[in-house]
């Protein structure tokens, strides 16, 4: 069943300048990566899905979706003075959901994404950038997200933590049926995470199973050859 | 004590707990200097009032909804920075004003006099202040979160553009309703002053917001009573406590 349905989007003042030509569907349960280099389109993409910019063409969401986002770079300011738990408090808590049933509090969902329940307390700007990307993940996991839209998880991680978000996701996937939505420029992650890739240079270059499309002649039409890519495969001897 | 007295102290205690409230959540975008320059549009409005004889307060806040109306809606289209639009529609203001107004009339608008207030300003006074501490209570988590992050506050449905214009309203009710107490030059730091007092020690959103309001509340009272000793303007006795409270709070800043 799909859940999310994008037929010839286009974004852009100049008829679809910025975006133009976007079509694919999502099926519960996928986890598509969004690749393409810089000013490609891949947050605004995301941006058309929220309804934060006006397009052209059509997105079909699922009735009732619960869309969970969480952005690249947070725009929040490092010093505002707002304890994780007041900042969860801020969106409305989601009602038990089929997909998501246990521990509804605050702390459960800090505890999901593997912060003790003492970061209630914590002022934002007291957070390391992986623990605070982690509270925005709890974030989304407080409304109960069906689509989880993550842009370039690890952006802001360090390599020790890259691998555990990832998982992280996964796992949240895995026990409660999201599809998933992420950008990232890591070949092995997609690979390892992605049943779906959607390239995008403006324009839609490929959609379909990394496998089937992601040929190196793809790539270097995407990337002009430049190797923008991380190729981590040989870390996970697979 | 005279009555007239109690009127100033309890209007201006008013005021400035619904300034440092507005302030609060206006700091959290960064919109200090969004603020100071906002209060200079009410200027032609307070001068028409004065030449047509009608309550300034009513021209200050139509001239402040009208600009803050053209700046959100310019803001969207164009996607200019705020800055940019209140630094021209807010110099445009000023200079009507100043056409408008006499220069004697023009000193008392900027400055204000707050010893000069009559019960049906008092009354005023305290019922805008009320009406916007509960609107901003009331929709606490939407602004908050619109105010710091548009797209998170896009992404759980709420509607952040509605919203800015909501609060831009609001602001605009505090500073035509202070106004008239502290002078168009003077409104800015009642908004700000508090507000950039109380994020420095804060240690939660509940703490930062109640604090802006009480130091607002301290700097106002504290003002009057040393204007009243001193036999000086309130208004600039009022920036200068609040002034100090900041200075003295840097040395508390947490992180």
């Amino acid at each position: 069943m799909s859940i999310l349905e994008i037929k010839n989007l286009k974004v852009g003042p100049k008829n679809g300048n910025i975006l133009n030509a976007v079509s694919f569907s999502l099926d519960k349960g996928d986890s598509l990566a969004v690749i393409g280099p810089n000013g490609a389109g891949k947050t605004t993409l995301f941006r058309a899905i929220l309804g934060a910019v006006p397009y052209s063409g059509e997105i079909i969401k699922d009735k009732n979706i619960r869309i969970g986002y969480v952005p690249q770079k947070v725009d929040l300011e490092r010093d505002l003075p707002i304890t994780v738990g007041e900042f969860l408090s801020l969106r409305t808590h989601a009602v038990a959901a089929k997909n998501w049933d246990g521990d509804h509090s605050y702390a459960g969902a800090l505890k999901s994404v593997g912060l003790g329940k003492e970061f209630l307390n914590t002022k934002i700007g007291e957070l390391s950038s992986g623990e605070l990307q982690r509270s925005l993940i709890a974030w989304a996991v407080v409304g109960h997200p069906d689509l989880l839209m993550f842009d370039e998880p690890t952006a802001s991680v360090d390599i020790a933590g890259q691998e555990t978000v990832y998982e992280l996701l996964h796992k949240l996937q895995d026990e409660h049926g999201l599809t998933l939505m992420l950008i990232s420029h890591d070949l092995s992650v997609i690979y390892k995470y992605a049943n779906k890739v959607l390239c995008l240079n403006k324009a839609q270059t490929c959609f379909g199973p990394p496998s089937e499309v992601l040929s190196s002649a793809e790539l270097e039409k995407l990337y002009g050859g430049g190797g923008k890519l991380y190729h981590h495969m040989h870390q996970n001897g697979n | 004590m005279e009555t007239n007295f109690l009127y100033t102290l309890f209007a201006a205690s008013a005021i400035a707990a619904a300034g440092g409230m507005i302030g609060s959540f206006a700091l959290l975008r960064r919109m200090a200097l969004v603020g100071d320059a906002l209060s200079h549009i009410a200027l032609p409005g307070i001068a028409l009032g004065i030449i047509f004889n009608f309550n300034p307060f009513l021209g200050a806040f139509v001239f402040l909804a009208l600009g803050t109306l053209i700046i959100w809606a310019v803001e969207h289209r164009t996607k200019l920075p705020v800055e940019t639009l209140v630094g021209v529609v807010f110099t445009l203001a000023l200079a009507v004003g100043a056409l408008l107004s006499t220069e004697e009339e023009l000193l008392e608008v900027l400055f204000g006099d707050i010893s000069k207030i009559g019960i049906s300003d008092v009354f005023i006074a305290a019922s805008v202040s009320f009406l916007i501490i509960s609107l901003l209570l009331l929709f606490y988590k939407k602004f908050a979160l619109t105010l710091m992050s548009p797209d998170l506050s896009l992404s759980v449905g709420y509607k952040p553009h509605f919203l800015e214009l909501l609060f831009l309203t609001i602001f605009a009710l505090g500073v035509a309703a202070g106004i008239k107490f502290t002078g168009v030059l003077l409104m800015g730091s009642i908004i700000i002053i508090p507000a950039a007092t109380a994020r420095n020690i804060a240690w939660s959103m509940k703490s930062y917001i109640w604090l802006s309001a009480v130091l607002g509340v301290l700097g106002a009272v504290a003002g009057i009573f040393a204007a009243k000793i001193l036999g000086l303007a309130p208004g600039p006795l009022f920036v200068i406590v609040a002034g100090f409270f900041f200075f003295v709070s840097v040395l508390f800043r947490r992180n």
